[in-house]
């Protein structure tokens, strides 16, 4: 999403991305970024909580006016309402996605990972 | 930044550059051992260079404003992400997109992404693709209006040569035929 949103305010867009996972999107390098402390799977809140939505929505928007240079960085004071416990056993039953099964079975596999040389 | 930050060394365990960012939020505390692994793997591996910048154009109380979401969203009278070709081979990941028009439903979409629970979007599509918000945000006058197309990508590229020189362009191109002044990205 990083390198994508590159291109778009490259092309003469401004953008800002809502991230639940600033760290890796700050790594990427772009224009405008507001980080929350939510779990994946649902970065605006909690399903059918349209006022904490906005407000998330709201914050992001802020920052297309506020920010003046690049990699403008900020950290949403927004707090998810239940434990992390509660939130990943919401989750529980998902299966893992394909390449985190095999992973956990071939683990040797990751330095893959940070080759850059992705098996097509 | 917060009270309390800790800092955040992005290197990988075998190498690369290093950039110490400080961060409060610990985005890996929500999932499991591989997939902190293939995040981690994957940040080592940018390198950022020099970032674009475009000032908004215009107050944001007069920009159109667009949406991008990358949770897999389709509509169900639209072509699924391939998730078949992902099971097939795990190193890949669907780079096309999807436009989902405003107005567009949880009702009319299916959530196409092996890495996150779907369930949430699926129950409230606002949750991946805040389109009733920002329309109400825009009723409210902080932003222009929603733009009528909004956009979908699925999140898991490790390889993104077709995601940067199809699909991002495609999507900008599209942007500008609708006159949109601003986008925001929704990683979920």
């Amino acid at each position: 999403m990083g390198l994508v949103q590159r291109i778009i305010e490259a092309s003469g867009i401004s953008t800002v991305t809502l991230s639940w996972m600033p760290d890796l999107t700050r790594r990427v390098g772009v224009p405008r970024l507001a980080g929350i402390s939510y779990p994946l799977s649902r970065p605006l809140g909690r399903p059918g909580d349209a006022d904490g939505q906005r407000a998330v929505l709201r914050a992001t928007l802020g920052l297309l006016e506020g920010a003046t240079e690049p990699d403008t960085y900020v950290e949403l004071p927004f707090e998810w309402p239940e434990t992390v416990a509660q939130a990943r056993n919401a989750s529980k039953d998902v299966p893992p996605s394909p390449i985190a099964a095999l992973l956990v079975k071939q683990p040797w596999l990751i330095p893959k990972l940070y080759s850059g040389h992705i098996p097509s | 930044m917060l009270p309390g930050s800790e800092s955040w060394e992005g290197s990988g365990p075998i190498g690369g550059a290093s950039i110490a960012i400080a961060m409060a939020i610990d985005s890996y505390r929500y999932v499991d051992f591989a997939t902190r692994q293939i995040m981690k793997a994957w940040a080592a591996r940018q390198e950022p260079g020099v970032i674009p910048f475009t000032p908004l154009a215009k107050p944001l109380r007069e920009c159109t404003v667009a949406l991008l979401s990358s949770a897999g969203i389709a509509r169900n009278d639209d072509r699924p992400f391939d998730q078949d070709g992902e099971r097939q081979n795990p190193w890949w990941g669907d780079p096309s997109f999807r436009k989902i028009p405003l107005g567009t439903t949880e009702k009319d979409i299916r959530i196409y992404h092996l890495h996150i629970d779907p369930r949430f979007g699926e129950a409230d599509l606002d949750v991946v693709l805040p389109m009733r918000r920002l329309s109400e945000l825009a009723r409210e006058g902080m932003v222009g209006r929603p733009a009528p197309t909004h956009y979908s990508t699925m999140g898991y590229i490790l390889e993104p040569t077709e995601l940067v020189e199809k699909t991002a362009p495609a999507i900008a191109a599209s942007l500008h035929e609708e006159g949109v002044d601003a986008l925001v990205l929704v990683p979920v």
